[in-house]
């Protein structure tokens, strides 16, 4: 078995299991049927790494995990009784495990290489591109690998073929690892049995080809990400592209005739190219699909230590798991999810004792929940703490100038959240290390915008805050409605949008505090886009695209509402920095550049 | 018919011990040599299956007799004895034209293995 191939499935599968045995040690503290159910899985999981990291011949990962499992099965036997200390050393020791596990080279090293080569790691001996070779590596405790080297290698030239080996000379600080080059038609499969059969061989294994090669010269768990497939969607994606190979064929046959039944065949292709096109986009882009559980499941561990720090008894509930999204968006929403989180456990949630005095169950609860929407998916996080404190914020927002200094009265709706997400912004009388300094609510939205999403806060005195995450599915393409204000045709992407209205199939109503569009029986806030634009209103708006943001729901006064099509977002360059009302730019099906509009900058 | 094996090792320790793990093989040693010297004179007389050469021996070393049988019958089958440190020497005898090699101290199983390795 050659191990080195095994390596980034390896890194892959103990993060698996690595996650799992935070997982399982944070829920001992659960107790009765759920925390020995949690041990047991602890135990699966240090035990199954343990083995992983031995067969990789990781000396120090298998130790370290072989100790963790020693302290596991003390708790199962009783001997160690389970408390917030052990918890802690526990999790402390599942931290150096993982620290170890996925970067276990240094060690390694350590002990393949002797001293003076010290840090040499032949492992990753890089087969020049193009060349085929065999990959081998001698036992470990074979003696004299040199020696053993020569003969397998004696053994190889007698088959033929063989080019030469890497490295060229076998010495002293040879660490039993190397490569039989072969020329392009060697019998690879017969050198391989000849080098094995030179004894004390670990692992022979035949190498073609330059993507391994590349894959080689440098680990993969370094610079990309590995995204699993499910094996039908690469089907799926391998049909469609045989498919339109046959069609560009068929265009190219038309192509040639130049007749009139050439004209009609072109216009079928067209549209089956159309069609196939379609079809393998939604194909590529569900592979870029995870379940937000993937991010999710470090959660409980970030509450945890938060709350622990703070003395607080806290628990975090977490719901729709299953649903996904994009990988790219996931990953970015890492950040803010957490710092929400800690805000909730150090600013929302009140001590245990306060709880207590208010009626309340003292342990708190933080509610984190995705849902999936038309196109986009929405995250709530949701404490039952004492909510948001008006009078601190704006006594905070008048001594920080964010508000006049003569500000008297109530925050309406979401000017709370506007005030608080104002940069720079605290209201808690100390920072705590919790929740740390610098970064406030303004960077949590900051980067919501940046992805294409929206957030918002609700918050009621003594019942808690929530604050709603809306997140666009992929970042790749989007949905969007071409939509035409003057000469101008605009994209607006409909992660934002409830639906599209015609003035003739609704009414307007004007008052003293603006426009409204009737919608349902319900006024919406009508804007009207020529005006803020600058594009003259005369010509007038004939239909709205309605946007929604959290509770609140307005109408953006159009010309014409075009057509629905997929963009393609890009993003404007930083050096043209924000621009107040467009999110980036995008090229329509004809191709001309279109801006992108942002409506809930509009509002 | 058990295959004849040669014993080259200068101390009577290691010929002894050697004797014994091929014998149990099913071996028959023929001969035993305590310098390369007598390993040459008695290969050419015996035309053994299988010679064991020991590297450090008084009066012509295992690597020169190594040299000595295989340009005399390349097809000799030359299983080289080391002790540990030995590398370089090691190495120079399979260059030389042995077959395999084991290292000292001798495990049954080891010396077995490389044995099947060099009469393969």
């Amino acid at each position: 078995m050659d191990v080195d191939r095994f390596r980034a499935l390896y890194a892959a599968e103990a993060e698996e299991h690595l996650q799992r045995l935070s997982e399982s040690i944070l829920a001992l503290e659960a107790g009765g049927e759920e925390a020995s159910q949690a041990l047991a899985a602890a135990f699966r999981a240090a035990h199954t790494l343990k083995g992983m990291a031995a067969s990789m011949g990781y000396g120090a990962v298998t130790e370290q995990a072989h100790a963790l499992e020693d302290r596991l099965d003390a708790v199962r036997a009783g001997t160690l009784v389970v408390d917030a200390e052990l918890v802690d050393a526990l999790l402390a020791a599942a931290d150096r495990l993982q620290a170890a596990a996925l970067d276990p080279s240094p060690g390694r090293a350590a002990t393949a290489a002797p001293v003076g080569t010290a840090g040499r790691d032949r492992s990753g001996l890089a087969r020049p591109a193009g060349v085929p070779a065999v990959r081998v590596r001698l036992e470990e405790d074979a003696p004299i690998k040199a020696a053993r080297a020569l003969l397998a290698v004696a053994a190889a030239r007698a088959v033929g073929g063989v080019t030469g080996t890497l490295p060229a000379e076998f010495d002293e600080a040879f660490d039993g690892r190397f490569l039989v080059l072969l020329e392009e038609d060697a019998d690879a499969e017969a050198v391989t049995a000849a080098l094995r059969a030179a004894g004390e061989v670990a692992s022979a294994t035949v190498e073609r080809g330059d993507a391994q090669a590349a894959g080689r010269a440098r680990p993969a768990r370094a610079t990309t990400t590995q995204v699993r497939v499910d094996q039908r969607r690469l089907d799926e994606v391998a049909e469609r592209v045989a498919e339109l190979a046959v069609l560009q064929g068929r265009l190219a046959e038309y192509a040639g005739a130049r007749d009139v039944g050439a004209v009609n065949g072109m216009g079928d292709v067209a549209s089956r190219i159309s069609t196939v096109a379609s079809e393998l986009q939604h194909a590529v882009l569900s592979m870029r699909m995870v379940p937000v559980a993937d991010v999710f499941q470090r959660f409980p561990r970030v509450v945890r230590d938060a709350a622990r720090s703070l003395g607080k008894d806290v628990e975090l509930v977490m719901e729709g798991q299953d649903i996904e999204l994009d990988r790219a968006i996931l990953d970015e929403i890492v950040d803010p999810v957490v710092h929400l989180l800690r805000n909730a456990v150090d600013h929302g949630l009140e001590s245990n004792e306060a709880r207590r005095a208010a009626g309340k169950v003292p342990r708190g609860q933080i509610r984190l929940a995705a849902e999936r929407e038309r196109t986009s998916v929405r995250f709530t996080l949701e404490d039952d703490g004492g909510g948001v404190r008006q009078e601190a914020v704006v006594a905070r927002a008048r001594e920080r100038g964010v508000l006049p200094a003569d500000f008297e009265g109530v925050l309406e709706g979401d000017e709370l959240f506007r005030i608080l997400s104002h940069p720079g912004f605290s209201t808690a009388t100390e920072v705590t290390e919790v929740s740390g300094r610098g970064v406030g609510l303004d960077a949590v939205v900051n980067r919501v915008r940046a992805l294409g999403g929206a957030i918002d806060m609700r918050t009621r005195t003594g019942q808690g805050t929530a604050f709603v995450m809306r997140l666009p599915l992929t970042l790749a393409v989007a949905p969007a409605l071409q939509v035409r204000v003057g000469q101008e045709i605009y994209a607006v992407p409909l992660t934002h949008v409830a639906e599209a209205v015609d003035f003739a199939l609704t009414s307007v109503r004007v008052d003293g505090t603006g426009e409204w569009l009737v919608l349902r029986d319900e006024p919406v806030r009508l804007i009207r886009m020529r005006a803020v634009l600058g594009v003259d209103p005369a010509g007038g708006e004939r239909a709205a695209v309605v946007a929604e943001s959290g509770e609140r729901r307005f109408a953006l006064g159009v010309d014409e509402i075009v057509r629905r099509e997929q963009i393609l977002v890009k993003a404007f360059h930083p050096g043209v920095g924000a621009l107040p009302l467009f999110s980036g730019a995008t090229l329509l099906a004809d191709g001309r550049p279109a801006l992108v509009l942002d409506p809930l900058s509009v509002s | 018919m058990a295959r004849t094996v040669l014993i080259c090792d200068d101390a009577l320790f290691m010929r002894t011990m050697l004797g014994e793990i091929l014998k149990q093989a099913g071996f028959e040693v023929v001969g035993e040599a305590q310098t390369g010297a007598e390993a040459v004179e008695q290969y050419r007389e015996l035309k053994p299956d299988l010679v064991t050469m020991d590297i450090v021996m008084p009066d012509m070393g295992g690597i020169d007799a190594v040299r000595a049988i295989v340009k005399e019958f390349p097809k000799a089958r030359i299983l080289m004895c080391s002790a540990m440190g030995q590398q370089a020497l090691v190495i120079e005898a399979i260059q030389a034209g042995a077959r395999d090699f084991v290292v000292k101290p001798f495990q049954p199983s080891r010396v077995l293995e490389a044995v099947q390795r060099v009469l393969g």
